[in-house]
């Protein structure tokens, strides 16, 4: 029973922060249709300058601060760089390459800075020894820090997007560009605001992620960009809570099955999952169904 | 540069490169052998996955799932079951290919970001199950001793096959593979799959199913990606899990988008690149993502369209260019005369539409319609905006299931049938904005329109046979016919994209002419054409008219409909509100009132 619990709760721990990165690729892909098969790299960048820092003594709140700052001037490169040239570019799918470029450059960028090795992460939320007892079970209070964060982001992003007025410009230009442009919202602006809001997600999603596997690389990422897709597509594209329901939906149910079975179950799992859902509702669990304009 | 790029994608020139290579493997060592080898297996890819995203706009991001099946089914069935080599290759093939269809079943249905996360999927479970199933495949461990080219240990028919010789059978593979590749693209097939692509309704219009072709490129795709996998574990002998990973789906499909999506030749320089950039790059030591990185993040804004933009030349979607210096001299008709099935009954009517209502979420659209429609017959439709004339047209082409009502059309009912199917019977229709593929030419466009005519087979098609040659060429001049009736002959070679709102309208009602309708219907075709082209129109409508298609026209221009019409039908709030000629529409005060409105008196 224990171990279930704790499976739960680890489980909704990176459920959550899947949720978080997934909302953070929903942001971008609103408000250009661009995919970005970097992101896992920003993720890294995130945690990576972090942890560099803290080891190098900086103040664990400045050395997260100026992380934030990075993966949002980051995404801010990758808009300038990778995606707004190729817009210009309709039917190229450009954007696969020039995002996917970004991606490894970042990573070829770590790896020279930082070596290729594993780098330990620091006590940032508790120590890893920090727990709770819960009905016999032990658990770690960093998994329910991480957890308590992921969803309060997750939420305050909907309530943003649903009330700010930037949040009815970014749902405005996600409806439709040409049209949002037309009634005098400044897109240029909205969408260049939607990468930094990604940008700062992607950090705080890497530095959560890290806190609880407790250490960084520059080939991590990858796989949680993709468990960050298959979260954000099981729950639907077009709402923040999708992306929520999505990534607990998806991290209790690999936490379980890597500990009741094994972890390639689990991998096979997600992927299933997301397959099963597609082809039942195509749309997603939470998403609205494109109505096709004749 | 544009002569080059021709030069380059001549089929002696490349001919001439084949059989170059081919001696030339004799004198090279074996490593350059092997390279070489791994450049036609990875162009065969990119072939593969330009096939499903280039052409027919499917996003793949697991090709390399197609690509192990490929290669695990054929080295199974050579080393464990001793199925000699081509027949194995030809079973991966199969196998990758009917996985394939079975796939587009559940991503027929899915878009963007979610196919593309649907593949990936595939890709990623195909992955896991090559690193699982360890009876089958070896696990992580990988697959040892396959018969392969590379350590002399395989044979066909007794045959010991080296590096050279396999690479000599993989060249003439690949030269095969492309130009049945080319021929299907050129065909009606390549069309619709391009068609599919651009605007799935408008395809449906044409008669083009867009789930059964959604099914045929993963199938074909599929199994040219398996084909790819067979020989690639010939080759090397060995195959771990690794080789099939994200990554190297990721790798494919970069490989084809650099290429230049959607050209053929352009796949093979995207293959070629990043066959040998990766190795080159080895030279950068620690710097080597960070210039990979790089490389990738600006070669679009160098290359806007690939590397293929540098040939200059565009992949066409008809075989004009093939079957250049046709007998044209003899007239053509551009339409068939139609006459009742029973004898030639003008007074019957070929559709019959019944008490049709159309609801959406209590919005009532269409209030219980009926009208009849006759062959060599013009029927006017007006009304105010928001009528329900559009919805009329959308309900009997089958973009619409209507709530209620019937519509008879030589001897069944078809309402609620796809569009696709209505299409395939003889309705054609035409948009409100035109939908053209914009990026096809004007002949291409309209030779789209015969698409339900066509008859020989995808096979026949990627063969050329003389018989899928005779109906292309008989569909050629036909378009001519269509193009010369229509004033478009100056313009049949000219980008859609790049032609006047006027000329593109004409073209679009052309091409459903094309399609040699039985009854056709025009949804604002006027709208926005000069007198000249209005002309130009009435003429194409009249020769639809004498052919004996019955026609409905929608539009707002009464001079222009009052030449045209015989009968026409007003509506208001989706109901009928007048019925008979012109003049007494014109002098109806329920229309009037609703629609025309009285002329202001005070004209000063």
């Amino acid at each position: 029973m224990d171990f279930f619990i704790q499976m739960i709760v680890s489980g909704m721990s990176v459920g959550a922060v899947y949720a978080m990165i997934g909302l953070g690729l929903n942001l971008t892909f609103w408000t250009t249709r661009v995919l970005n098969f970097g992101q896992g790299s920003v993720l890294m960048a995130g945690a990576m300058l972090t942890a560099v820092m803290v080891g190098s003594g900086v103040n664990v709140f400045l050395a997260v601060g100026v992380s934030l700052i990075a993966t949002a001037v980051i995404l801010w490169l990758v808009e300038l760089v990778s995606v707004r040239p190729m817009l210009r570019l309709p039917g190229s799918m450009g954007w696969v390459v020039s995002t996917l470029g970004t991606g490894i450059l970042l990573q070829g960028i770590a790896s020279w800075l930082f070596g290729t090795q594993a780098v330990a992460f620091p006590d940032v939320l508790f120590r890893s020894v920090d727990t709770v007892e819960f009905m016999g079970a032990y658990i770690s209070l960093q998994y329910i820090a991480v957890f308590v964060i992921s969803v309060l982001i997750v939420c305050l992003m909907e309530l943003f997007l649903r009330h700010s007025i930037w949040g009815y410009g970014v749902r405005a230009v996600a409806h439709d560009r040409d049209l949002a442009s037309l009634m005098g919202i400044p897109v240029r602006r909205v969408v260049v605001f939607s990468f930094l809001v990604s940008g700062v997600l992607a950090g705080v999603a890497g530095i959560l992620i890290s806190q609880v596997s407790g250490t960084v690389d520059p080939n991590f990422g990858l796989h949680l960009l993709i468990l960050a897709f298959v979260a954000a597509v099981v729950g639907g594209m077009g709402s923040a809570f999708g992306s929520l329901a999505g990534g607990l939906i998806l991290g209790i149910t690999e936490k379980l099955v890597g500990g009741y079975f094994s972890p390639a179950a689990a991998e096979v799992v997600a992927f299933v999952l997301l397959i099963g859902v597609l082809t039942v509702r195509p749309q997603g669990l939470f998403g609205k169904r494109e109505t096709v304009k004749v | 540069m544009k002569q080059l790029g021709q030069f380059l994608t001549n089929s002696w020139t490349l001919g001439a490169l084949a059989i170059a290579l081919a001696i030339g493997a004799s004198y090279a060592d074996t490593g350059t052998v092997q390279m070489w080898s791994f450049v036609v297996i990875n162009i065969l890819l990119a072939q593969s996955i330009n096939l499903l995203t280039g052409i027919n706009g499917q996003i793949s991001l697991g090709h390399a799932g197609f690509f192990a099946i490929g290669a695990y089914t054929s080295a199974i069935v050579l080393k464990s079951w001793g199925v000699p080599f081509p027949i194995a290759v030809a079973l991966a093939g199969g196998l990758a290919a009917v996985v394939g269809y079975l796939l587009a079943g559940p991503a027929g249905r899915v878009r963007e970001f979610y196919l593309a996360m649907m593949s990936l999927a595939f890709g990623l479970i195909v992955y896991e199950l090559a690193r699982e199933l360890r009876g089958v495949t070896g696990g992580v461990m990988g697959m040892r001793g396959i018969p392969s080219s590379q350590i002399g240990t395989l044979q066909i028919f007794g045959w010991t096959i080296d590096t050279i010789t396999y690479f000599r059978i993989l060249l003439a593979v690949l030269i095969v593979a492309m130009l049945m590749l080319r021929n299907f693209v050129k065909s009606h097939y390549g069309r619709a799959f391009y068609a599919v692509h651009v605007s799935e309704i408008a395809a449906g219009s044409l008669g083009i199913s867009q789930a059964a072709t959604k099914r045929a490129a993963y199938a074909i795709s599929g199994g040219l990606a398996g084909l790819a996998g067979g020989f690639y574990a010939h080759m090397i002998g060995y195959l771990t899990p690794e080789s099939f990973g994200l990554m190297r789906s990721v790798e494919i499909l970069v490989m084809s988008i650099v290429g230049g999506l959607g050209s053929l030749a352009g796949q093979a320089f995207g293959a070629i690149l990043f066959t040998y950039l990766p190795q080159k790059l080895q030279a950068f030591n620690d710097y080597q993502y960070i210039v990979y990185g790089l490389i990738l993040v600006f070669i679009f804004t160098l290359l806007p369209k690939g590397l293929a933009g540098l040939l200059k030349t565009q992949t066409r979607y008809s075989k004009f260019d093939q079957l250049k210096g046709m007998d044209s001299g003899a007239a053509v008709a551009p339409l068939s005369i139609k006459r009742g099935d029973e004898g030639g009954d003008a007074d019957t009517p070929l559709v019959r539409i019944e008490n049709i209502k159309m609801e959406f979420s209590g919005l009532r659209a269409l209030a219980g319609v009926s009208l009849d429609l006759y062959r060599g017959r013009i029927t006017a439709l007006v009304g105010p905006n928001g009528s329900g004339k559009s919805t009329l047209v959308n309900v009997v082409s089958g973009i619409y299931t209507p709530t209620a009502g019937s519509i008879h059309y030589k001897g069944q009912d078809i309402a609620g049938w796809p569009a696709h199917r209505v299409a395939q019977a003889g309705i054609t229709r035409t948009f409100q904005d035109p939908r053209n593929v914009p990026s096809f030419t004007v002949r291409e466009n309209i030779l789209m329109g015969a698409h339900r005519r066509y008859r020989h087979s995808a096979i026949a098609a990627a063969l050329n046979t003389p018989q899928a040659k005779r109906e292309e060429r008989d569909f050629l001049l036909r378009v001519d016919a269509l193009m010369r009736a229509a004033g478009l002959l100056d313009y049949a070679d000219t980008i859609m994209s790049e032609l006047p709102y006027g000329i593109q309208r004409l073209a679009e009602v052309a091409r459903a002419l094309a399609s040699d309708p039985e009854l056709l219907f025009l949804d604002e075709p006027a709208a926005g054409l000069s007198e000249v082209e209005s002309g130009l129109l009435a003429a194409l409508i009249r020769l639809a008219r004498d052919h004996g298609v019955a026609t409905m026209i929608i539009d707002h221009h009464m001079d222009f409909l009052a030449e045209l019409a015989e009968e026409v039908i007003v509506f208001e709030a989706g109901e009928e509100i007048y019925r008979g000629d012109m003049d007494g529409m014109r002098a109806n005060p329920a229309v009037i009132q609703a629609y025309l409105g009285v002329e202001e008196l005070a004209h000063a």
